[in-house]
């Protein structure tokens, strides 16, 4: 059962961004989440804050949507609205798009590279705007990184955003 | 036969011509109408201008940003912030809401982001100048500043660059006070910006509205409070990280 999970979540891991590129709202199941802050909608493409900032206006970088067991379990109906809106905003240019999927196939050639990290985990240089749960922080070198679960992110800001950058 | 064709030819053809007269018609009615209004120009110059003239002044605000869902659903985020700026380098903005709480500080050389709630600050070498700067932050760290265009000394050339229409709608007033209310046309965008009568015209709300995302989601700030004497101290655009601060990186964009 714990291992059909598993699979079902990697799957979904490769197919949401998948589903994103079309431009087709993934319908996910209410318990996949994919982007549990709301900040994390803020000040991706973009109701734009100035004037100038419109004709100005360049590609966002897109905070790569993660999906696993840890953060299944996390879900709510709003932050399926969030995640909807993430999608909405992934979808708006097609600069963004092939960011995603360049992003996609470096998660999948490091999924299948990292083949020692939890199952599931996130690639390495990932960019996602809240941590799993039951994350500790830890310090290195004296540069604090959190440990969840054995998969170690280290916070960034992205813009106006916190972001946790996979390890 | 052959004659009914030909008549049908005809009248399909003198419909074409038809369509085709009114179709320029119409665009000469547009292209009267186009144009910025004098009166609009005016009217925004003069509010820039003072404000370019301003060497320190604080602006309390109320913002709302609203997010369009892949459902077409509108969300509204609502914070309230304050700008406090000194010429030609120096800049604090606060701001607290729905979203987070967040201070920007620019001292001249440096610039400095802190989430105050999470213990979190990055800091990074910044240009001399507040107009280099904000290119700087918005070029190379994706930082926008909500309704940053106000504070260039040139804002006038930034707003109306891309303009194509522009109207005086008339007298509104904003927050108790007594306001021109202009409405601007651009490719993307339409703006609207409320202006103080009398012998400080500055400006006391901004629209933007986004007419190339579904729905044309708007984001507004409205000044509650102009002050154009305030006292700023040591403290104001120095960074001084609170204990237990982590200093994290800007991602570069």
């Amino acid at each position: 059962m714990t291992s059909i999970l598993r699979a079902k979540a990697f799957v979904l891991t490769i197919a949401l961004p998948l589903l994103y590129l079309a431009g087709v709202s993934p319908d996910a199941p209410a318990s996949l989440t994919l982007v549990p802050e709301a900040h994390a909608v803020v000040g991706a493409p973009l109701t734009p804050v100035s004037a100038a900032g419109v004709a100005r206006r360049t590609t966002r970088r897109v905070v790569v949507a993660e999906s696993s067991a840890t953060q299944a379990s996390a879900a709510t109906t709003a932050t399926a609205q969030q995640q909807a809106a993430t999608a909405q905003q992934q979808s708006a240019t097609a600069q963004q798009q092939s960011a995603t999927a360049q992003q996609q196939s470096a998660t999948a050639q490091q999924q299948q590279a990292a083949a020692s990290r939890p199952p599931g985990a996130p690639a390495v240089g990932a960019v996602v705007a809240a941590l799993p749960a039951g994350c500790k922080p830890e310090t290195r070198n004296g540069i604090e990184f959190q440990n969840c679960g054995g998969v170690y992110y280290r916070a960034a800001f992205q813009g106006n955003n916190l972001v946790y950058v996979v390890q | 036969m052959q004659p009914t064709v030909h008549r049908r030819l005809l009248a399909a053809l003198s419909q074409c011509i038809a369509i085709a007269a009114l179709t320029t018609l119409a665009a000469a009615a547009h292209a009267q109408s186009a144009g910025v209004a004098p009166e609009a120009k005016q009217i925004l110059k003069a509010s820039t201008d003072f404000l370019a003239g301003q060497q320190r002044f604080t602006a309390d605000t109320r913002n709302t940003l609203e997010i369009v869902l892949k459902t077409g659903q509108k969300i509204e985020f609502n914070s309230t912030g304050r700008q406090s700026i000194q010429r030609p380098n120096k800049l604090r903005a606060e701001r607290t809401g729905d979203l987070v709480d967040q201070v920007f500080i620019y001292d001249g050389k440096s610039l400095t982001l802190s989430n105050p709630q999470e213990k979190i600050y990055a800091q990074v070498a910044a240009p001399g100048t507040l107009e280099d700067m904000l290119d700087f932050a918005r070029t190379k760290l994706d930082i926008v500043a909500p309704a940053g265009d106000l504070v260039y000394k040139n804002a006038y050339e930034i707003l109306m660059d891309g303009v194509t229409e522009g109207i005086v709608v008339g007298k509104a007033v904003i927050e108790g006070v007594l306001c021109d209310h202009l409405a601007f046309r651009a490719p993307q965008t339409d703006w609207q910006i409320w202006i103080q009568q009398g012998a400080q015209p500055l400006p006391r709300k901004l629209v933007i509205t986004t007419l190339d995302l579904p729905n044309a989601p708007q984001f507004a700030i409205t000044v509650t409070k102009w002050n154009l004497q305030p006292t700023f101290d040591a403290k104001t655009f120095t960074f001084t990280p609170q204990a237990g601060a982590k200093q994290i990186d800007f991602l570069p964009r």
